[in-house]
Order: structure tokens, then C-alpha cells, then sequence
């Protein structure tokens, strides 16, 4: 029994560890924001001093910029040109929420963009599945 | 130890089960639709009762949705027969937002069947009332309007729809 225990522990290690290794993600897991605490902020009025900005389809976020899908180039010129204007430390929150990360076209472009303007305190909004079930199910605000 | 290895085992499976959706169930009905076409024409779910429908959701941005299209189009062709006598019909609802990447991936994939779209993204209240959580998802609705299959791909669904056919001639 113990041996099965073991094996399974090992099994789930390994799986974790793999997928890990295999996603060279340009976030850190430190930089990763919960649903459940932006939208927190955003019900508490705490989220005045941070940016906001959609790089998928729409922004559904309350308070978010709408930017478009930055799988195009002419978003990612749209991102790079509104963040111009704004300071490098700001805390700067992205989302796409289109489908779970691997699926997802727009958050990695967009992330490479803040980081090579070099943003101190910049996040990716973490949706596992998609921007339905992790924000709009869980009724936090949104635009409309 | 036996015991607290079953239970894990069990909470593992439980929480895979209940991340499906548990909305829809096979051979109730199925949520009306009403969506307009590109062309502004609104079309009912329900005055399509008498053929087998395909309802498929996808959108431009689903990688794996716009992969599947042209598996679609053969299923289409091949049944074109059943087509043309009101046997079939599939019936494409995107969750895009953007009409113009709408217009043209229908146009890019030469999709001959219905197409249809709020244009709300994942706010769509399709999404709501077909308990959606993620694309590509499909449902087959029989000719009462009833859900005859959920979620079914590649060749799954060819042969679903192949078997389903060529018992109702």
C-alpha cells in the first residue's frame, strides 16, 4: 500500500515538476495576481492606484483598459504606445482570459512588452480556465 | 492507510467530475438559441426542430476551435445529401467579439453552414444557458429538440453523427 502512496506522490511530483520545466513563462509565479484578491480590491475601492489594461477580446474587468488582443501587431503598438505615459513603477494588472494559459495568444506578447520596457511591478491576472468561470460566474465587477 | 489513500483518490475524481458541466443533460431540452447572423437575420434554435443539429461554439481567438473547422466542413460535405433534404444542419455560434475577425474566419474556413453571434465574448448569456466553461464545446440536438450528445470530437462525433443518420433513413 505504502509503495502505491509513494508511487503516486512520485507521479503527481513529477507531473508538476515537468509542466514546470517545460513552460518557459516570461512571468514568475510571484507575479502572478488571484481573481479573488483583484476583485476584492476593486469591490474595496483599492485598486485607484493600479492599471488595469485587457490584452484579449474585451475588456470585461471593472475599471479595465481595453487595449485588444495583443496577439496582433497593431495592439501590441497600441500597448507599447499607452504605456509610454505611464511610470514604471506603477503596478500594472494584464488579462486576456480568451482560455486557459497554454491556449492563450495574448498574455505572452503582452507580458514580454512590460517587461522590456522594464516595469517594475508588473502582473498577469491569473484565469485558469477563462474570464466566465473564473470572473464572470464568481459575479466580480465588471464593465457594464 | 487503505482507507485515506481511497479517500484522496475519490476527492481527486470528484473534483475532475464537477469541473464538467452539469447543466445539460442528455435528452432534455435544449436551451433556445436566438442569434443573429452576420447579416443581421435572427436565427431560432427551435425553427430548426425536425433536423439534427450540430450546435457548435467557437470564436476566432480558440486555437483548437479554429483548428476543428475544417474537420466540420467535411462532416458537412459529406452529409450535404441530408443537407439539402432537411436531415441536417449544423449551426456555428462564435463567442467572438470582433465582427470583422468573425466575418473573416468564416470566410477563411468557407463555412456553408449557419453562423451565428452576439458578439459578447464570453458575456454572451449563450455561454450561461448552455453552462459553457470553456471552447471548443459542442452539443448535438435531435430533431425534438432535444439533446442527443455533449461535447463530442473528432472522431467521436463523425461517427455519432454518421450512426445517427443512417438510422433515421
Amino acid at each position: 500500500m505504502r509503495y502505491f502512496i509513494y508511487l503516486f506522490a512520485a507521479l503527481l511530483l513529477s507531473s508538476t515538476g515537468l509542466s514546470a520545466q517545460q513552460k518557459q513563462e516570461p512571468w514568475k509565479a510571484s507575479q502572478l495576481v488571484e481573481a479573488n484578491t483583484l476583485a476584492s480590491r476593486i469591490n474595496n475601492n483599492k485598486a485607484a492606484n493600479l492599471l488595469i489594461l485587457s490584452v484579449g477580446p474585451d475588456a470585461i474587468i471593472k475599471g479595465s483598459v481595453d487595449i485588444g488582443p495583443t496577439v496582433e501587431a497593431e495592439n501590441i503598438n497600441k500597448l507599447k504606445n499607452y504605456l509610454k505615459n505611464v511610470p514604471k513603477d506603477k503596478e500594472v494588472v494584464i488579462y486576456c482570459g480568451c482560455c486557459p494559459f497554454d491556449k492563450c495568444p495574448n498574455i505572452r506578447p503582452a507580458f514580454a512588452v512590460l517587461k522590456d520596457m522594464s516595469f517594475k511591478n508588473a502582473k498577469l491576472l491569473n484565469l485558469p480556465r477563462n474570464i466566465k468561470v473564473d470572473w464572470l460566474d464568481k459575479d466580480y465587477p465588471t464593465n457594464d | 492507510m487503505k482507507k485515506t489513500f481511497c479517500v484522496l483518490l475519490i476527492t481527486l475524481f470528484a473534483s475532475h467530475l464537477s469541473a464538467q458541466s452539469t447543466a445539460l443533460k442528455i435528452g432534455q431540452p435544449a436551451p433556445e438559441i436566438s442569434l443573429p447572423t452576420p447579416d443581421g437575420k435572427t436565427i431560432l434554435l427551435s425553427s430548426l426542430k425536425g433536423k439534427l443539429v450540430l450546435v457548435d461554439f467557437w470564436a476566432t481567438w480558440c486555437a483548437p476551435c479554429v483548428k476543428e473547422q475544417p474537420e466540420l466542413k467535411d462532416l458537412y460535405s459529406k452529409h450535404s445529401n441530408q443537407v439539402r433534404t432537411g436531415k441536417f444542419e449544423i449551426l456555428g455560434i462564435s463567442l467572438d467579439k470582433s465582427k470583422e475577425n468573425w466575418r473573416k474566419g468564416i470566410e477563411r474556413f468557407k463555412m456553408e453552414w449557419i453562423q451565428v453571434s452576439d458578439l459578447m465574448f464570453w458575456k454572451s448569456p449563450v455561454a450561461k444557458d448552455y453552462a459553457i466553461e470553456g471552447l471548443p464545446f459542442n452539443v448535438v440536438v435531435d430533431e425534438q429538440g432535444k439533446i442527443a450528445a455533449i461535447n463530442l470530437h473528432g472522431k467521436e462525433l463523425e461517427d455519432f453523427i454518421d450512426n445517427y443518420l443512417s438510422r433515421a433513413k
